[in-house]
């Protein structure tokens, strides 16, 4: 039962990690293409000042 | 709002791809993450928040812009020899390269800007106006690498509309290729 237990916790851990994980590469990512394209398409920054 | 779209795109593509293989998904194995926010950070303050934006004049704007954006290639030939990487980097060189060239903005010319805004709004934005998060409103005979510039369009039908550059499109080809490829190490989904 306790080995049981523990393997699901583990189980767990690892899947939340690898979700953090992936969680960071997509941010990753987002900032990336953000930061290098430059499309415009007119939204709410138009008058900026 | 095209890029996120080549984001989710190829994410989607990839967990489905991977699904229908039955294997679990494999995201690329990016390195030196930290870069990336370093990177961004200066951009998404200066771009994105309002009360920084405005108190930042045009041509710290144009510096910081610029050194994020070189900071970003940095990051992004760091990771070349993942699958898609080298699209990217090619789509963000050219982008670089048009912005640095016309004051580390975007040039956008007033007719394709007219696609965007109502012609009132756009009658009080004078040539070399910043136009947008990232553009400035210039000429096409004023504009240099007129030819990289956010010159492309979709059809005028469509209910979304956005000009974009061709550095753009590879970029978005490039990211939804890194993230729908299926060969690399550790397991995910």
């Amino acid at each position: 039962m306790k080995t049981t237990f523990n393997r699901l916790v583990l189980s767990l851990t690892t899947v939340n990690r690898q979700h953090i994980q992936l969680a960071f590469i997509i941010l990753s990512l987002t900032m990336l293409v953000l930061g290098v394209g430059a499309p415009e398409d007119g939204g709410g920054n138009i008058l900026r000042k | 709002m095209i890029l996120l779209v080549a984001v989710a795109g190829g994410l989607l593509s990839g967990i489905g791809w991977a699904r229908w293989r039955g294997i679990p998904y494999q995201p690329p194995a990016l390195q030196y993450l930290w870069l990336v926010f370093v990177a961004f950070l200066p951009q998404f303050a200066i771009l994105y928040l309002p009360n920084i934006r405005q108190q930042v004049p045009d041509a710290w704007a144009a510096v910081l812009l610029t050194a994020s954006q070189f900071l970003l290639l940095g990051f992004a030939w760091l990771n070349r020899k993942l699958p898609g990487m080298k699209i990217l980097l090619l789509g963000a060189a050219l982008n670089f390269t048009v912005m640095a060239a016309n004051g580390g903005f975007m040039p956008i010319s007033p007719q394709t800007a007219s696609r965007l805004v109502p012609q009132e709004v756009l009658q009080d934005i004078p040539p070399g106006e910043r136009f947008g998060t990232k553009d400035i409103l210039l000429r096409p005979e004023e504009t240099r690498f007129e030819w990289l510039a956010d010159r492309f369009l979709p059809p005028v039908w469509s209910p979304y509309q956005v000009a974009f550059s061709l550095g753009d499109v590879f970029i978005a080809l490039g990211v939804f290729f890194l993230l729908a490829h299926q060969n690399h190490s550790g397991p995910f989904l």
